[in-house]
């Protein structure tokens, strides 16, 4: 995923060259931004597959705890969702930002979306261990497994997020962005948005139906 | 560039020459096509799906022989059209300038035509389909009358049928078991958990013919598919689940089968039948089945004693195989009246009914339930008959399983999958044939007969 | 890279600023012959013809693992292979027809075709399309290397290609057999989908001026709608893997019946990806022959828009009839009937289609040519599989015949008869674009009739033996069962088509040899209808020499023929003087590219590790992680072109590149030098 995604970044320092010459498509969308929606798709099946697999294994939680409400810190995940969902407006502001060609904002808004999606995935760390210490480890139930992957696939794509978004930074710093680029911000931001939106089936399915 | 006419007709008339010399031989080589398949359908195939003996296969046999009739049509149809249309437009060498038919892009009303005759076919295939889908999963209530310990219950005929790697068990409550109440109890593994029954046997179902079985077909360890062709279709045996399905039989008889859900490592070789009885048969059938091992009052007082804890030695070679069964077999084998699993030395083998051991007691590891042995006509998973024809016991074959298991069905004994080779002497084989031959009551004659595949 | 690798990108006058290099190690390779013209490139039809050529090798594997089946079971009681011997080869004969054969050879053609027909200049992103093909082959390798590694036939998949739940698990298959499957398929599956994505965005983006959907070819579509049942299919049967790879590597419990997990979940989710795979695997060939019938029935497509949309409710509808491969696992009788029905209805759409084929003949002017005949055997035969589908369609009839060989005789008719020989049939008809020269009819009339006679001869009686009763997978049978006859029939009938197979490698060689002595087959040996055949045969590497405006369906077609005042057929024009000779210099081409390579080459590392030891990830990870890093700084072009390229912007600084019309590309800048590639292209190929 990684790669496929990075290769969106490369693609616009190669755009540098054309000037902001927007290259004729049939649909109108870039290729890269038309890749990623594709992919986003793709997507919506393999966390709607590990959903399902939540959803069914929910209640089979054999000798260990399940998932209720006195298990779940639910006002402690419910803060670090509410700071993931910041990260989606932080990451508008900063495809705003980009558009209007304002490399200082550009800036401070990739890095505080990156520093947002941060505080989340170690909250979802600081979280697992409260859990494993609790007796909910990775072999104890059906439920168990079921949340650690469902959870654990979706940090892992948080994860991935950071990164991309820290090299958009990075690329900022070297100067490679600018209003004509400005999709490569947007195309980082569908795929933040996308995570964010899952996120918030997941929270519903794990902890507000605890 | 235009066609002449003239040519055009000569094409067409070589064309329509072929055309029809193809198409006189074509209904010669259809039929010849034919009469092989129904030939290779005629041979004497014990697990032949297209000779129903029981109403469930019955009412599958007669949605499938019309299913057939159409698609045989069908694709004679299609297939005459394909071929006939090819040969005769065909252009041999290559095609002359200005060689064009008419350039025809579509049709909407046959597109439309094409769409919805298939679509009324197939809604009518499907309507006589749910018909016999619901009818199969229809159960009707046939309480039969049977002698259990003297008294006389009403049985709703059920038999619970547990798969293992690679054998079948069959276990009848004659009180009833409630498959519902049982799941509540909420075991992981419910085919691990199951109450005692009053009949517990493997490899043969026996059933009284003319009566509807109900089954709930469970696993211990992977998925298998339980399927006795003439007298239903097949249902998976999933373990952690139980799933309802039946059969029945018209006519007493001996019924072939074969597990159909690939299963590891032997899964060729797990095989099962069913007898179907007339009522008198089947009622000394359970008679039978529902008393403990039945052996010679001398062999009986000596087990009894020997289980006392008494200070007693073997007399024949009933007595030493008896003896040989409790200490090596008692790991994963039963014989009532004569071993228990606690029997099995914990240090030699492992006692695979164990709680703690999870992971051992996943797999088949539980064996047959050898009580009545010698009242079934096959053995090792239904794979071997245990009598040769003029009605003798097929010992060469018994020993040569005791000697070497894997040699006969392949297995994994050290994954606890299969039987081990004990590595017994042929001393021990001989004492153990011995004891296993005393173990119920022999089949009668005609199912010995019937066991033989033709 | 898009823009720069953008291969459409024909306007002359853009400004390319050459970034500096970051490391000299970055600098793409300049290879354009020998082995590295193709090991680094990123032209697609280069990577076609190696998806076709791998493939093909993978198809001998499976055809041998295929032979070894049936020698097995010719006569009862087999002692050919050990039972766990015949399992690993049931295993691995199915995982490698379906992933490393049917699949590759279908993104052969789509990599091949689907460019040249859309009239694009290459696809959407050259570098990952090569980067699709190579983790293939990784992941091809990978797989097979499980036959050898840790012992000759030790760690052998072996729980079929549907690997069902429990006995998938580390104890019933302790060996690392499965753990090969479940991180093979994965690898495999990033290929897929890599590929998906790349060429759904080729298909909806790159289309030439004037080519909208509804004038595309069919095959076209049909590869279309394969890409978005990839798309989404892949994903699914990925979370089965996964979950299957978290059980047995680090003991989870999504299949361990012992905590009370339920096998059943394998099931729904492997297929839900399986059957939308089952339409990946026939819809190309139906699109091959729905190209190859109009061209030797001298007519148009009957019905292209009802070809077009049955093709995409066959789509469609495959996500709603996953269970029917589940009627007898107890999913209760509401769920069965409402899969048997949805079933059913498919039936509808492609029997659509069979009548539009058999329409496209009537009345037409049938030419027999060996890719006509696979084609008219593809009709013929699928129809069996489509028929004995139905019957398994009705679901209580099913009870009988599931996990029996009448379903070996089905998938086999569909899979091989329906699939397999539209893939022959592509073989024939594109041959001639693809290498320059035609296949050799006689020897492709013996491949035809051995092969259909062959197949005949080992699935058809696969039916009776099935409703005789005979089980799927089973490594040997007793006699007795009245199943030898047909065994034997089938075995014999393995090695005729084995036969058929072989003449076709020869004929390959032989076409060659005799080839040196024909005239050029030139751009349109067929007299056919698409854009492909407009391109100089072997399709040079910049493909088109001017870029297209598309005014019709057929518009190559078009090109050539008109009609007079009573509408009879007549020629306007000769395909040599409206084809295009290949001539072209000044088109800008991706350069090649080290990193789809290597970035491949790490995954098998990550795969080993998982299995033995977690040191060969830090490998994997590493050639990975690094292929990315010089991926992303890797130079849009080959520097010293590149170089070139900048010089020659001094005389067009003036120009203004929107208003230049197509036309003047041909006396555009010597943008990047294509012509020499272009016939190394063409030698590579025919070598």
């Amino acid at each position: 995923m990684a790669e496929a995604v990075l290769d969106h970044a490369d693609a616009h320092d190669a755009h540098d060259a054309h000037e902001g010459h927007v290259h004729k498509t049939n649909t109108g969308m870039s290729n890269n931004k038309l890749a990623m929606w594709v992919f986003l798709g793709s997507e919506c099946l393999l966390f709607g597959g590990l959903i399902s697999t939540y959803l069914l294994y929910r209640h089979n939680i054999q000798d260990g705890p399940g998932p209720s409400e006195e298990f779940f810190d639910i006002p402690f995940t419910s803060a670090s969702s509410f700071v993931l969902l910041m990260s989606s407006l932080t990451m508008v502001l900063a495809h705003s930002a980009a558009e209007r060609g304002d490399q200082k904002r550009l800036k401070i808004w990739l890095l505080s979306t990156a520093l947002l999606g941060s505080v989340f995935v170690s909250g979802q760390i600081y979280e697992f261990t409260v859990f494993v210490r609790e007796g909910l480890g990775w072999s104890t139930s059906p439920f168990s497994s079921a949340f650690y992957a469902l959870t654990g696939f979706h940090g892992v794509h948080v994860t991935i997020g950071i990164i991309m978004l820290l090299s958009t930074f990075i690329s900022t710093l070297r100067g490679r962005m600018h209003p004509g680029n400005a999709e490569t911000v947007e195309i980082v931001g569908l795929y933040w948005h996308f995570v964010d939106i899952v996120w918030v089936f997941i929270f519903t399915v794990i902890y507000l139906a605890a | 560039m235009s066609v002449t006419n003239e040519s055009s007709d000569n094409l067409a008339e070589a064309a329509t020459g072929r055309h029809t010399r193809a198409m006189r031989r074509l209904p010669v080589a259809l039929f010849a096509g034919l009469g092989l398949v129904l030939a290779g359908c005629a041979g004497d195939a014990e697990l032949d799906t297209l000779k129903p003996a029981g109403p469930e296969a019955e009412a599958i046999d007669n949605l499938v022989d019309p299913l057939f009739i159409i698609s045989f049509v069908v694709f004679f149809l299609i297939m005459g059209l394909s071929a006939g249309v090819a040969l005769k437009n065909r252009v041999k060498g290559d095609y002359e300038e200005g060689d064009w038919p008419e350039q025809i892009h579509g049709n909407n009303k046959l597109e439309i035509g094409w769409t919805i005759l298939p679509a009324i076919v197939m809604a009518a295939v499907g309507v006589f389909t749910l018909l016999v889908l619901f009818d199969l999963n229809d159960t009707e209530a046939n309480a039969y009358a049977v002698a259990v310990d003297g008294e006389t219950v009403e049985w709703e005929p059920h038999v619970v049928v547990v798969g293992h790697q690679w054998w079948w068990e069959y276990r009848y409550y004659f009180d009833g078991f409630d498959v519902d109440a049982f799941l509540e109890e909420g075991h992981a593994n419910p085919a691990k958990h199951l109450p005692p029954a009053d009949i517990v046997t493997s490899g043969q179902m026996v059933v009284p013919a003319g009566q509807e079985i109900e089954l709930s077909i469970t696993s211990r360890d992977v998925i298998h598919s339980h399927w006795i062709p003439a007298l239903n279709g097949k249902r998976d045996a999933v373990p952690g689940r139980i799933g309802p399905w039946k059969l029945e039989a018209d006519e007493p008889g001996y019924y072939f089968g074969q597990c159909t859900e690939y299963c590891g490592l032997s899964h060729a070789r797990m095989r099962m039948q069913t007898i179907a009885m007339t009522d008198a048969d089947f009622a000394t059938w359970v008679q039978q089945q529902t008393t403990p091992a039945t052996l010679a009052d001398e062999d009986a007082a000596f087990i009894a004693a020997l289980r006392a804890g008494e200070d007693v030695s073997p007399a024949n070679s009933i007595q030493q195989g008896l003896v040989h069964i409790r200490q090596l077999c008692s790991g994963c084998h039963l014989v009532e009246g004569v071993n228990a699993f606690a029997d099995a030395d914990p240090d030699s083998v492992d006692n695979i009914y164990k709680e703690e051991n999870v992971e051992i007691s996943l797999l088949s590891g539980a064996a047959p339930n050898l009580t009545h042995f010698a009242s079934r006509s096959t053995f090792a998973g239904g794979l071997f008959n245990l009598y040769n024809a003029d009605g003798s016991l097929n010992r060469n074959k018994l020993e040569s399983w005791l000697r070497d298991p894997a040699a006969l069905k392949a297995n994994n004994a050290e994954a606890r999958m299969g039987m081990p080779n004990l590595a017994l002497t042929e001393d021990q084989i001989d004492d153990i044939v011995a004891a296993l031959a005393s173990f119920g009551e022999r089949p009668s004659a005609s199912i010995i007969a019937e066991t033989f595949a033709e | 890279m898009a823009i720069i690798e953008n291969p459409l990108e024909l306007e002359s006058g853009d400004v390319v600023r050459v970034a500096e290099r970051p490391l000299g190690v970055l600098t793409r390779p300049s290879g354009n012959t020998g082995w590295q013209s193709w090991l680094f490139t990123v032209d697609h039809k280069r990577i076609g013809i190696m998806y076709g050529a791998f493939a093909m090798f993978f198809f001998l594997i499976g055809g041998l693992e295929a032979l070894a089946i049936r020698l097995q079971l010719a006569v009862p009681n087999g002692k050919i292979l050990s039972p766990e011997t015949y399992n690993q080869v049931f295993t691995m004969h199915g995982v490698t027809m379906i992933f490393l054969v049917i699949m590759p050879l279908a993104a052969a053609f789509a990599n091949y075709l689907l460019p040249l027909q859309l009239g694009a200049r290459d696809v959407a992103f050259p570098r990952m399309n090569a980067l699709s093909l190579w983790v293939f082959l990784a992941g091809g390798i990978f797989l097979c290397s499980s036959l050898f590694i840790g012992g000759w036939f030790e760690n052998v998949p072996n729980g079929g290609w549907f690997n069902y739940a429990p006995n998938s698990g580390t104890l019933f298959s302790p060996t690392k057999g499965i753990d090969f499957y479940a991180i093979g398929l994965q690898i495999l599956g990033i290929a897929s989908l890599v590929s998906a994505i790349n060429l759904i965005v080729t298909t909806l983006n790159m289309r030439a001026e004037g080519m909208s959907l509804m004038r595309m070819p069919v095959l076209s579509w049909m590869l279309l709608v394969v890409q978005f049942l990839l798309l989404f299919a892949l994903p699914v049967i990925t979370v089965a893997l996964f979950l299957l790879m978290f059980d047995r590597l680090w003991g989870a419990n999504f299949f361990n019946v012992e905590m009370g997990a339920d096998p059943l979940l394998w099931q729904h989710l492997f297929w839900i990806f399986g059957h939308p795979e089952v339409y990946i695997l026939i819809l190309p060939s139906f699109g091959i022959i729905s190209e190859v019938i109009p061209v030797f029935s001298r007519k148009p497509i009957f019905g292209y828009s009802f070809m077009v949309g049955s093709g995409i409710a066959i789509g469609f509808l495959g996500w709603g009839v996953w269970a029917h491969h589940m009627f007898v696992s107890g999913i209760g009788p509401i769920s069965v009937a409402a899969f048997s029905v949805s079933t059913m209805m498919i039936a509808v759409p492609t029997g659509v289609k069979i009548l539009n084929w058999v329409a496209t003949m009537w009345g037409g002017r049938i030419q027999l040519t060996t890719a006509m005949l696979f084609a008219v055997g593809v009709v013929s035969m699928f129809t069996i599989g489509g028929l004995s589908g139905v019957t398994h369609a009705a679901s209580a009839a099913d009870t009988q015949q599931t996990d029996t060989y009448y379903i070996v005789a089905h998938f086999h008719y569909v899979i091989f008869g329906g699939a397999l020989l539209g893939i022959f049939s592509g073989f024939y008809f594109w041959w001639p674009k693809m290498f320059g020269y035609k296949l050799n009819e006689t020897w492709g009339k013996w491949n035809f009739w051995l092969q259909i006679v062959g197949f005949n001869l080992t699935f058809g009686p696969m039916h009776i033996l099935g409703l005789q009763g005979m089980s799927r997978r089973i490594d040997s049978y007793d006699p007795g069962y009245g199943f030898e006859l047909w065994n034997m029939v089938s075995s014999i009938g393995s090695f005729v088509i084995f036969a058929g197979v072989f003449i076709f490698l020869i004929n390959v060689f032989v076409s060659k040899r005799q080839a040196e002595h024909l005239p050029p087959v030139g751009p349109d040996p067929w007299d056919a209808r698409s854009l492909e055949w407009m391109t100089a045969s072997p399709t040079p590497e910049h493909n088109f020499d001017t870029e297209i405006v598309i005014d019709s369906l057929d518009h190559f077609w078009h090109q050539k023929y008109g009609y007079d005042d009573d509408g009879n057929v007549v020629r306007i024009a000769y395909a040599e003087d409206v084809a295009h000779d290949g001539s072209a210099t000044n088109v800008h081409l991706p350069s090649p590219s080290y990193w789809p390579i290597v970035l491949a080459s790490g995954f098998p590392f990550v795969g080993y590790g998982l299995i033995y030891n977690y040191w060969l990830c830090a490998i994997g990870g590493f050639l990975i992680v690094g292929a990315i890093f010089g991926w992303v700084f890797e130079h849009p072009d080959d520097p010293d072109a590149a170089h070139g390229h900048h010089d020659d912007h001094g005389d067009d600084d003036g120009h203004d590149g929107h208003e230049v019309d197509e036309g003047t590309t041909e006396n555009a800048e010597a943008d990047l030098v294509t012509a020499d590639s272009a016939t190394d292209a063409g030698e590579a190929s025919d070598g």
